[in-house]
């Protein structure tokens, strides 16, 4: 099927079979690989990105449902995601970095939604990322850092 | 002058005596009381750029011209023979490239990789390469296997009966337990129980291989590269240096992925049969069938002390679900080991089971065994009527138990009594309430190898601009050994952090670094990167001194500037770089052997709060106090956060890891993330962090590891906060509402 797409204000004109989802068509047709995809059922939010604004975990949304969307991902260029980059950097958000990518885009979410999230909100928010090596307490370190330095 | 020495060498635990090559470059060690610029302050990851902006590219993400896509073919059966396998048909499909079944692949460790005889649901029988992900998953499916399915044993319980093992059930023993036990003031006895827990690192186990005339590159998601490479080279008959392994970056393995797994020799083969790269990575469900756990165990212990608490007898068994195979590690070295006791006797039994190879796990066994030892020991302490911290207080190990040796260093005590200062210890009392929700404190003490050894070694390249390369063979698996590296190239040279560029992860560029594994990476890389460091820097003030006519005692590096002890000269290090034109000043560096006759151990100790909701038996752990005594911290920053991943995986082996099998069909039941659950950051407790920052005089620039240590503790202070809030023992992890609410009702 015809695909159009935008992802990181970069037009895309794809030919796509129906069953395969946004996350492949991200990493292999559109050769962004800075999205993850470490379960492919949904579970962990290694995949997040945005469409239209919204955080959706792209291996379970399939491709040709996104068909005139928005897309962004960690390789987008955008003020507050670069602020949450700096701020993830700044508190050691991460040690080996796969789950990066999806937790950078649920806190641009989260953000937009509630600039100024509170502890709890952001525990909330950020809680279907997963991160094995255990960076949760720089997570939400750097995430009330970046909401802290809205200008 | 170089020379071959043999000399003892460790690995979580295991000592052997090894041959080793020593070259005559002594590290130069940091002065006593050296204020260090660098050394010992926090720094921000040297990767950190990369890692936040998706430029990272991990092993998943490699992609090859020509690159073609595997998919393996596993057993649904917990034990079964393939009658039938229709690799004709598989491979007349559009896009198949290759099709391999068993025999096809060379064995690893003795085992086939693939095989007609799987003994474990997740056995891997058949594996195919094509154009696309889609194509592999239709040919898998017209390889048509007809299975003949076989009885088999996966209760650990019943397997113990069956008195089916790995190997041989093991005994050592110590001075004489049962008199001992028998003149003892109190006695306790008790049973504990750990889970099957899943390493769950998040990028699953991926390789991808590629042939040409020079020999075969694989990119591979391990924690040691050269390990690998000997592994693939003895594989496939081929010379190490014919092998090139690159593991730039990779998303986690938390032990699970030590040398080349069998995804790499699949790769290999598949690739090698179509003419093509191929890429394989593991599905979620094979992380959880068929990519190894942490074995779960059944503890026993008979401990003694006289009426003062100390220590006269301690008696352990561990029953071990192995699985079809894998190493059996050392459950019983905390009992062993953690206090000073005369008279010890443990019992290893290693059971074989139809469930896939277990394998290491941060703390193999060591934490397992803690969660039992730690909360019998609190046990004992109750039966006497003394404090917990102080029956640890009154029976200290001044020289390892079991080798008679002395420690190379050890603060255990200062680290127990500063956890206690943390966290309140004595007032401890004040949280325990009668109400619905119950709070109670624990803590539990930690004993770890992580001394490091040879071989290692670095290379540092100075050229014209003064941003220092390091060159090294060790693999960056998360835990910051990039930017620790950094570190110490830095202050040698007085340049800032960020203009040193690391070159690791690639067998073809560096000579031998160490598998990140036994926390022994650090230990191990940063006494030769200091020496290659040094050397340039020699180099680089001999030159300034002649430059500048001064003599080169007289100088010294930093802030990017060479100046004179006096202050009165005082120039851009580019200054002097800026003459090299195209040439480079160069350091080697390599690293030593530890002392022989002493052991080298990491300790700690932590405190956990908990609250216990007897209403609906759920668990949460409110706060963790930390205190660890691993040597000299190089990065502070990095530091605290391998100590909040370590007690966060205990976290969810206390809480809410477990693998569950289905006891009728053998198979995993909770084969993925959302049943199988790790913590998110809404379980995360309050994690209060300190190091007995005290450099290790008999080690090369004081370092010891850190990557296990602050995982071993926290499941059986957490165990015990318990029965502190509660009065109640649970004494099986994890500690799921069930289990809970069972305990409450007695």
């Amino acid at each position: 099927m015809q695909l159009r797409l935008t992802i990181n204000d970069q037009r895309h004109e794809l030919e796509v079979e129906p069953h395969r989802p946004l996350a492949d068509v991200i990493r292999t047709d559109a050769a962004l690989t800075g999205t993850k995809v470490a379960c492919g059922e949904g579970t962990c939010g290694s995949c997040t990105v945005l469409v239209d604004g919204r955080a959706v975990l792209s291996c379970l949304t399939l491709a040709v449902a996104c068909d005139g969307a928005d897309v962004r991902t960690v390789e987008g260029e955008d003020e507050l995601l670069g602020r949450l980059q700096a701020a993830f950097t700044a508190e050691d958000a991460f040690q080996c970095g796969f789950c990066t990518p999806g937790q950078l885009l649920s806190a641009v979410a989260l953000l937009r939604a509630n600039p100024r999230p509170s502890s709890a909100e952001i525990r909330a928010g950020m809680s279907g990322n997963l991160c094995r090596c255990g960076a949760y307490p720089a997570i939400e370190r750097a995430v009330a850092r970046a909401a802290g330095e809205a200008r | 002058m170089a020379r071959l020495v043999k000399t003892q060498v460790e690995m979580e635990g295991r000592y052997e005596e090894r041959w080793t090559l020593v070259e005559e470059d002594v590290t130069p060690e940091y002065a006593d009381g050296e204020e260090l610029a660098v050394v010992g302050h926090p720094h921000t990851r040297v990767s950190a750029a990369a890692r936040v902006t998706g430029g990272a590219r991990f092993i998943s993400d490699i992609d090859l011209p020509g690159m073609v896509h595997a998919a393996v073919l596993r057993s649904p059966h917990a034990n079964a023979r393939v009658a039938s396998l229709d690799r004709a048909a598989a491979a007349a499909l559009p896009g198949v490239r290759a099709v391999i079944g068993p025999g096809d692949v060379p064995e690893r460790d003795g085992r086939p990789v693939l095989t007609d005889a799987p003994a474990y649901a997740g056995g891997a029988v058949a594996a195919v390469a094509a154009d696309t992900p889609d194509q592999a998953e239709r040919a898998l499916e017209a390889l048509a296997p007809g299975w003949e399915p076989l009885a088999f044993v996966v209760d650990l319980d019943e397997g113990l009966a069956r008195q089916e093992f790995t190997e041989d059930p093991e005994e050592t023993s110590r001075g004489d337990v049962d008199a001992a036990l028998a003149g003892a003031a109190a006695v306790i006895e008790a049973e504990y129980r750990t889970p099957t827990q899943i390493q769950t690192p998040l990028e699953p186990h991926c390789a991808v291989a590629a042939w040409d005339a020079g020999g075969l590159t694989v990119w591979s998601s391990t924690q040691g590269i050269f390990a690998a490479r000997d592994e693939l080279a003895r594989a496939f008959g081929l010379e190490p240096d014919d092998v090139r392994v690159v593991c730039e970056y990779m998303g986690g393995g938390f032990g699970g992925k030590q040398g080349c797994g069998p995804e790499g020799y699949m790769a290999a083969e598949l690739a090698r049969r179509a003419g093509r790269p191929v890429r394989l990575v593991y599905t979620r469900r094979d992380e959880h069938t068929t990519a190894g756990y942490r074995a779960p165990t059944v503890q026993t212990y008979r401990i003694g002390a006289d009426a003062d608490g100390k220590l006269v007898g301690v008696e352990g068994s561990a029953v071990i679900g192995v699985g079809v195979h894998g190493w059996v590690f050392p459950v019983l070295n905390p009992a062993e080991a953690l206090y000073e006791c005369a008279h010890v006797r443990s019992m290893v039994l290693p059971v074989k089971l139809n469930l896939g190879f277990s394998n290491a796990f941060r703390a193999p066994g060591v934490m397992e065994g803690t969660f039992g030892f730690e909360q019998a020991l609190d046990e004992l302490a109750e039966e006497l009527g003394i404090d917990p911290l102080e029956i640890r207080l009154r029976n200290p190990a001044a020289i390892e138990q079991a080798s008679g040796k002395p420690y190379t260093s050890k603060h255990l005590e200062a680290c127990q009594r500063r956890v206690a200062e943390l966290a309140g210890w004595k007032e401890r009392d004040a949280l325990r309430s009668d109400g619905r929700v119950r709070r109670g404190m624990g803590l539990a003490s930690q004993i770890w190898w992580g001394g490091g050894g040879p071989p290692a070694h670095a290379t540092v390249r100075l050229g014209k601009t003064a941003r220092p390369t390091l060159v090294c063979g060790f693999q960056d698996i998360g835990t910051g050994t990039m930017t620790a590296s950094a570190v110490v190239v830095a202050e040698a040279l007085g340049v800032p952090v960020g203009h040193v560029r690391v070159q690791a992860g690639d067998t073809a560029r560096s000579g031998y670094g160490p598998t990140s594994g036994g926390s022994m990476t650090l230990a191990s890389v940063a006494p030769a990167v200091r020496t290659a460091a040094h050397d340039v820097r020699t180099q680089l003030l001999d030159l300034a001194a002649d430059m500048f006519e001064i003599a080169a005692s007289d100088l010294v590096l930093a802030d990017g500037h060479v100046s004179s002890r006096d202050g009165t000269l005082r120039h851009e290090i580019t200054e002097i770089t800026s003459k090299l034109g195209n040439s480079s000043l160069v350091g080697h560096g390599s690293r030593g052997p530890n002392p022989d006759g002493m052991r080298v151990n990491t300790f700690g100790c932590q405190a956990a709060q908990i609250a216990v909701d007897t209403l609906t038996g759920a668990v949460t752990v409110e706060k963790v106090w930390a205190v660890h005594d691993v040597g000299r911290i190089v990065n502070p920053m990095g530091a605290m956060s391998q100590v909040t991943g370590g007690v966060l995986q205990a976290v969810g082996f206390a809480l809410s890891e477990e693998r569950v099998v289905d006891p009728t069909t053998g198979t995993v039941v909770n084969a993925g993330l959302e049943d199988y659950k790790v913590p998110t950051i809404a379980d995360t407790p309050e994690i209060v962090c300190e190091f007995v920052d005290s450099p290790d005089p008999h080690l090369a620039l004081g370092i010891k590891g850190l990557g296990e240590p602050p995982i071993i503790p926290t499941a059986a202070a957490i165990g015990n906060a318990f029965a502190h809030a509660t009065g109640v023992r649970v004494r099986q992890a994890p500690f799921t509402p069930r289990r809970v609410l069972e305990a409450l009702a007695g």
